[in-house]
């Protein structure tokens, strides 16, 4: 038997959580289609859901500042319009979230929803991950952060216990001067993607200080090389320009994605290193 | 555009499907409504061992062959019987009708069918032309897997061979293609007054009639059709509800309930009939001053696992293989293969569209061979009135390609722009020409079809229409009225004409073949002056017109010799893109048209057609890629399977020239197809020209176009 909750708040979330580990709904819009049935039957949910989508606690976007870093919180129901409508929303995560879907499904889905649902293919986790999100996770009685990295594991898989929620993501909001975000979907608007593309950097003194280069639906989880994004911290510009094939050929061995009936393994290569030299390239002429 | 009744009006129906209340086979409601789903087969090719079923509670039904009367049979009576009604002790394609699981709780009948295991032997597939003409795992039709194979002949084309100057060669390949109408398939079936009433989302209201009295073994009379609002169709709503009804028709003559049969869209995407793959070959002999002298033509379609209409759509592929040039010796061979594919039916075109791209991009190869401008080679040998046809008759029409070529390059500017982007490294501008014959090929009108009208003055001054053809978005309920109130003098209005009902209408045929306007129209307007002759008789008077084949037109279907269509429509697009070298994407810049569709019965309606006729065609030729695995389709759902966005592409600009058609009611001519047909090759010669290799197959792909740009 599948049951349904509607939590007046938070509070009552978590202890819903943890008393039957209801799978948190809250704009459905992936979770609707992954389960959907014959028109006019129930969904095929496999688990009991609790709905959270109305949750104004975790209805929230707002800017923190620590010290000399200030951070973007969003809460766990903000939804993707929400994001690309606040004005201190990052860029490349701003061009992510336009690039998803339509208007009417960013009106209800939210943030946090894309990243739960972990599709290596999930346009804003490319951005998120380009701009090391953590996630925050609470039940009842605790808190936890995750940097995103960590938190997804594989495809449609996360650290998330069943009785924990997602209830922020914290994107630390870093000086960036060089930014893109690509998509390649499978059409203009209203698509999926056969691969996607995010690009931050900062020059400090001519040369490289900060650098994120990722990868999404090209392997199953979004590609990020930390060590080799410290071959080119310290760079300068025209250093860069200089190393552009040999970066190709590192980056080469960690894209290795598959054929499937969006698109093909040699296309998502070819193009996702197409798409790094061309940011390396606008990279070497900024310094 | 000068004629009176091109003025535009405001769509009939526009109120009732931009207010959201016009009804749907979905949105009826029907008392004791009993919920239907197929049992399909998952293997593309297998004997049935065993079917494993549970116990069914009382009300709960597994409807099956065994169920058809002793005086029906097991066969769906289309143009051809072979498609079975359930499919029995083997099965040909995935999704195969076996069974019917149905009753009055749609969870119940969904976990019944999970209970159901079905023990399958697999055989070997054949999926693949290749594997089709190897016969495969034995013949799926016949001893050779040819569904029908025709040869057309015009000229000495041997010896006009051997008298060329240079020979050039190329290999065509299209894909399968998805309606992808708003509404998908859905019928109900009912029992009233102890005779079979289907609703129907369709297209040929008769059509379904025929096969259910078929499958049943009942006269005609003794079922119903009744077609309900239908959201789109483009073909896809000809033959296949015959699928759907033929089973459904043995339910409800099983339980005499009503049972309704819809279609999820996913469902609907991988178990419902798409447009026929091709593979064209053309070799084409030149003499030394480049003129065309002889061609020879390969055509191959893929026909899936069962025939139903797919000589029909081979007879257009190749009765079009020539397009709209003059070829004085030329052969082409026709072949429809069997294989184990979910079988192939109509689509917008109807053939013609695949024979239409290879034979453009065969012409535009061979002006970038020889160095020429693509225009320039193509309208040197444009057919003229008068020139020979492929089917050995005359080209009757007053070709007028001159002065629509001069028009479309006057509104894109054509012809600088092919000079300008010829050195851009990323710009690329094409150019098609075609032309659609109207209504049935030869002489179906005259033997097959013999369509009827019939009017009726109403009270009010009103008159009623009764015809059996469909307003299926394209227009038909706002055109054919303007067609019978501009005889009779009344406002639109006051033209009543409902949705066919086979126990009311006559049969005048199916919609399609771009004959509603053409074909049937005229007749509504010939009856309406039947009528208006009459009408001082008073309320209730009727006429009726049946269809009369013009004698100048002479066809022998045996031999496929004679007039193949009394008109044709006539069309040249241009498409101007850009393409990325980065990610390989193409953006299309512009797109226009210039057509001849006779007269335009609406302006408004008809550019609604240009316009969606054209972006579903660009659709299939960019995006819609439609890939087999294992015997099913890859991309079946709407995220996968993409149609275009209105940001996909720009507005297409588009212009009708008059050219009236002496038996076209105010001289229109087929319309609904020939706006499909140009976009394709113009598409594809453009990112040729964009990217600088020759582009072969559609859909062009950025990954095909990256391979491309590989070699």
């Amino acid at each position: 038997m599948v049951d349904s909750y509607r939590p007046k708040d938070l509070k009552e979330a978590l202890s819903i959580r943890a008393e039957h580990g209801a799978m948190p709904l809250a704009g459905g819009t992936d979770l609707m289609v992954r389960y959907q049935s014959w028109t006019g039957t129930l969904p095929l949910f496999k688990n009991s859901i609790m709905f959270i989508g109305h949750l104004k606690e975790m209805k929230y976007i707002k800017k923190e500042a620590k010290d000399k870093t200030s951070t973007l919180v969003i809460g766990g129901t903000a939804t993707l319009t929400s994001v690309a409508n606040h004005p201190e929303t990052p860029v490349v995560l701003k061009e992510a979230v336009l690039s998803i879907a339509a208007p009417a499904l960013r009106n209800n889905a939210t943030l946090t929803g894309n990243i739960c649902n972990a599709s290596p293919a999930g346009d804003s986790i490319c951005a998120l991950y380009a701009l090391d999100a953590v996630i925050v996770i609470e039940k009842t009685g605790s808190r936890r952060e995750v940097p995103i990295t960590e938190f997804i594991t594989g495809p449609g898989r996360t650290v998330l216990a069943e009785s924990e929620l997602v209830t922020a993501i914290k994107v630390p909001l870093k000086a960036s001067s060089v930014n893109n975000f690509t998509k390649v979907g499978t059409r203009k608007a209203n698509a999926l993607s056969k691969l996607s593309f995010t690009g931050v950097a900062d020059y400090k003194n001519g040369r490289v200080d900060s650098i994120a280069l990722t990868f999404g639906a090209v392997g199953p989880t979004v590609v990020r090389s930390v060590e080799l994004e410290k071959k080119l911290k310290g760079l300068s510009g025209s250093e860069i320009e200089t190393k552009i094939s040999a970066i190709l050929e590192d980056y080469s061995t960690v894209i290795v994605p598959i054929d499937d009936q969006r698109s093909s393994a040699v296309y998502r290569k070819k193009v996702a290193l197409n798409l790094l030299e061309k940011y390396l390239r606008e990279l070497s002429r900024h310094e | 555009m000068g004629a009176k009744i091109s003025i535009p009006v405001r769509r009939i129906d526009a109120k009732e499907k931009a207010g959201g209340w016009a009804k749907y086979i979905g949105d009826y409601e029907f008392d004791n409504l009993q919920h239907g789903r197929f049992l399909r087969s998952e293997r593309a090719r297998a004997k049935i061992i065993e079917i494993k079923k549970p116990v069914f509670p009382e009300g709960y039904y597994y409807v099956d062959a065994s169920d058809i009367p002793s005086s029906g049979k097991n066969n769906i009576q289309m143009i051809k019987d072979d498609w079975r009604v359930f499919a029995v002790d083997e099965v040909r394609y995935i999704g195969e009708t076996i069974a019917i699981i149905l009753g009055p709780d749609k969870q119940k009948v969904l976990d019944l069918l999970n209970e159901i295991e079905i023990i399958y032997e697999d055989l070997i597939p054949a999926f693949t032309f290749d594997d089709a003409l190897a016969c495969k795992g034995g013949a799926v039709h016949g001893t050779d897997n040819i569904f029908a194979e025709y040869l057309l002949n015009v000229g000495n084309t041997d010896n006009a061979f051997k008298n060329a100057d240079k020979i050039i060669e190329g290999k065509y390949e299209t894909g399968f293609q998805e309606h992808l109408y708003m509404e998908t398939q859905g019928l109900v079936g009912t029992w009233e007054d102890g005779k079979i009433t289907m609703y129907a989302s369709a297209q040929c209201p008769f059509y379904i009639r025929k096969s259910v009295a078929g499958t049943l073994g009942v006269p005609l009379g003794d079922i119903r059709v009744r077609q309900v609002t239908t959201g789109g169709a483009f073909g896809g709503k000809e033959h296949f509800p015959d699928v759907i009804a033929t089973p459904l028709a043995v339910a409800v003559n099983k339980i005499k309930k009503p049972i309704s049969m819809i279609y999820d869209r996913i469902e609907d995407i991988s178990f419902t009939c798409k447009r026929h793959p091709s593979k064209i070959t053309i070799k084409t002999g030149l003499d030394k001053d480049n003129n065309i002298i002889a061609m020879e033509i390969d055509t191959l379609v893929n026909g899936g696992a069962y025939e139903s209409s797919t000589p029909i759509v081979l007879q257009r592929a190749i009765l079009h293989g020539l397009g709209v040039y003059n070829i004085p010796n030329a052969r082409i061979l026709g072949r429809a293969v069997a294989t184990n594919t979910f079988p192939s039916d109509a689509y917008r075109g109807f053939g013609a569209p695949q024979g239409l791209f290879a034979i453009e991009m065969h012409m535009s190869h061979i002006a970038d061979e020889l160095g020429l401008d693509t225009s320039d080679f193509k309208r040197k040998h444009f057919i003229k009135t008068n020139d020979i046809t492929i089917t050995n008759s005359k080209m009757h029409d007053d070709v007028k390609l001159e002065e629509m070529f001069a028009k479309i390059d006057e509104m894109s500017d054509y012809s600088s722009k092919v000079k300008k982007y010829a050195n851009d490294p990323v710009k690329g501008i094409g150019i098609a020409f075609v032309n659609h014959g109207g209504g049935f090929t030869g002489n179906g009108e005259q033997v097959v079809i013999q369509g009827v009208v019939k009017m009726k003055r109403l009270d009010d001054g009103k008159a009623g229409l009764y015809v059996s053809v469909v307003e299926m978005g394209q227009g038909l309920q706002t055109t054919m009225r303007k067609i019978a109130a501009g005889e009779l003098g009344l406002s639109i209005e006051d033209v009543v004409y409902d949705n066919p009902d086979t126990d009311i209408v006559p049969d005048s045929g199916p919609t399609c073949a771009s004959r509603s306007i053409m074909v049937v129209g005229f007749l509504v307007q010939e009856c309406a002056k039947k009528l208006k002759a009459k009408w001082e008789e008073g309320v209730g008077t009727e006429a009726t017109h049946q269809y009369v084949h013009p004698e100048e037109f002479v066809w022998e279907q045996e031999t496929l010799q004679g007039d193949a269509y009394p008109a044709y429509g006539w069309g040249i697009n241009v498409v101007e893109v850009e393409y990325d070298p980065v990610t390989f994407e193409v953006k299309t810049e512009g797109v226009w048209a210039v057509w001849d569709v006779g007269v335009a019965i609406d302006e408004t309606i008809m550019q609604g057609q240009s316009s969606g006729g054209i972006i579903q065609a660009l659709g299939y030729a960019s995006i819609e890629k439609c890939e087999l695995k294992n015997g099913a389709f890859m991309q079946h759902t709407m995220a996968d399977y993409t149609i275009p966005t209105s940001l996909d592409f720009p507005k297409v600009e588009t212009v009708f020239i008059d050219n009236p058609y002496k038996y076209g009611p105010s001289g229109a001519k087929g319309a609904g197809e020939l706006v499909f047909d140009a976009a394709p090759p113009a598409y594809a010669e453009a990112v040729q020209n964009a990217i600088g290799k020759r582009i072969y197959d559609i859909p062009v792909t950025p990954e095909m176009i990256m391979e491309a740009l590989n070699k």
